[in-house]
């Protein structure tokens, strides 16, 4: 697909909010998270500490991974730190980032979802790549 | 794993430490206060043993055994005569004490005299129990009720710190198996290890066969050596185990509790594969066997 890379376009024009992005703590069950991401309609949530910082994520990919990997009955997988199935250290993008370098990133990385992160860490938002590819394709107002 | 430490009891009354990485601690004593006497007697004795054996030790004893198989039961001396005793123990003995707690007004009045809170098997995921218990400011021996999964005990867990607890023991006495029969699934052990805190055995109940003998429990004390040594060499930071010097006349529990005399040799035994275990640890590591590590 050709992206234009003269767009002007940054990721903070079609990013979702912090309210419309999954988010949970370290220590909430697995169950909780999974509630979340169907709540929220994204295969994707976000591990905050106390202060907002992003500590991982689970994507749909790292569940589906884990469910052939894991030979422990449902009920006890539920009641696991969400923590514990987390990939951490995941690929995040700024604000600033221009959207169609974060696009490029998506491919490259096979990702549907990037975290958008501030200067210390802390969780600001979430780059869906539908959202994105409308507004750059102008079907969708950034 | 469980890295979280209690310290139960003051620093002048012989205060006990229960941590993953320490002596393994004996909780123990009469299941109900029969007497002052009989109270005294037995941390007297039990002490004894717990010296030559060389393990630190908490007086367990409770005041009202509020789940008994009949209503014409001994329910023990009540809330007020059975604090009284175990303040005379903890005083006298010069050691930590524990009792149980069936009724969430009873938790202050326990939380005054007792170093240890234990919540009953059967009320583990009682809120109004759980917040009793963390306000009293103790440590919060958890059993696992007989019919819960190990993992769901962290929603006790998490009940309790909640309410403000952060010294939290968990302890596995036994899963129904069935109608009156109970079996440890050692398993339940390094599960709820994973909660971060010091997990105990008990071998008493662990062998009872509940309401087996239509009015009253029964059990197979035969297989408490059996079930401790497993315990121990599986990972327990504690063992608890119910003692009688008279267990045929004991007034609460008389076919599961151990008889003294044979204390010391299930102690020692215990204590060996626990100390054994660390070394193995030291030698070779945590237990991790999974591929991923």
């Amino acid at each position: 697909m050709f992206i234009q890379k003269d767009s002007d376009l940054d990721v903070a024009s079609v990013m979702l909010d912090l309210n419309s992005t999954p988010r949970i703590s370290s220590r909430a069950f697995l169950k909780e998270a999974l509630d979340l991401m169907d709540a929220k309609k994204l295969g994707i949530i976000c591990i905050t500490d106390r202060f907002g910082k992003l500590e991982g994520i689970i994507t749909d990919g790292d569940i589906r991974r884990m469910l052939t990997r894991v030979q422990k009955p449902f009920a006890a997988l539920f009641s696991d730190d969400v923590i514990e199935y987390s990939v951490k250290n995941p690929i995040t993008v700024k604000r600033s980032t221009a959207l169609s370098d974060a696009i490029a990133t998506m491919g490259l990385m096979q990702v549907w979802d990037l975290p958008v992160i501030d200067q210390s860490g802390k969780l600001e938002g979430l780059l869906h790549l539908h959202p994105a590819i409308e507004a750059i394709l102008g079907v969708r107002n950034a | 794993m469980n890295k979280k430490k209690i310290l139960v009891g003051s620093p002048t009354n012989n205060q006990v430490v229960i941590h993953n990485n320490s002596d393994l601690v004996l909780i123990a004593g009469p299941c109900a206060i029969e007497t002052r006497e009989h109270s005294m007697r037995m941390a007297d004795l039990i002490g004894k043993v717990c010296r030559k054996v060389g393990m630190q030790w908490i007086f367990k004893a409770c005041y009202d055994k509020d789940c008994r198989s009949a209503p014409t039961s001994f329910h023990g001396l009540g809330l007020e005569e059975g604090l009284r005793v175990l303040s005379e123990v903890r005083s006298e003995h010069g050691i930590p004490v524990t009792s149980d707690f069936s009724d969430p007004s009873w938790g202050a009045a326990t939380g005054e005299v007792c170093d240890l809170i234990q919540v009953p098997a059967y009320l583990c995921r009682q809120t109004s129990i759980l917040r009793a218990a963390a306000e009293t400011g103790k440590p919060v021996h958890l059993k696992k009720g007989q019919f819960m999964s190990p993992w769901n005990m962290k929603n006790s867990c998490r009940k309790l710190e909640s309410f403000g607890s952060s010294e939290i023991m968990l302890t596995d006495r036994g899963t129904f198996f069935g109608y009156n029969m109970l079996v440890n699934d050692m398993r339940a052990l390094p599960i709820m290890a994973e909660t971060g805190y010091p997990v105990c055995f008990d071998a008493t109940h662990s062998i009872q066969m509940p309401t087996s003998m239509g009015n009253i429990s029964g059990g197979q004390r035969e297989f408490i050596p059996h079930l401790t040594r497993s315990a121990a060499a599986c990972g327990i930071d504690a063992l608890f185990v119910e003692v009688h010097d008279d267990p045929p006349n004991a007034l609460s529990d008389a076919n599961t509790v151990l008889d003294l005399k044979y204390l010391e040799v299930v102690l020692s035994q215990t204590k060996a594969m626990h100390d054994m275990r660390r070394e193995l640890q030291e030698k070779w590591g945590e237990d991790n066997v999974h591929p991923e590590g």
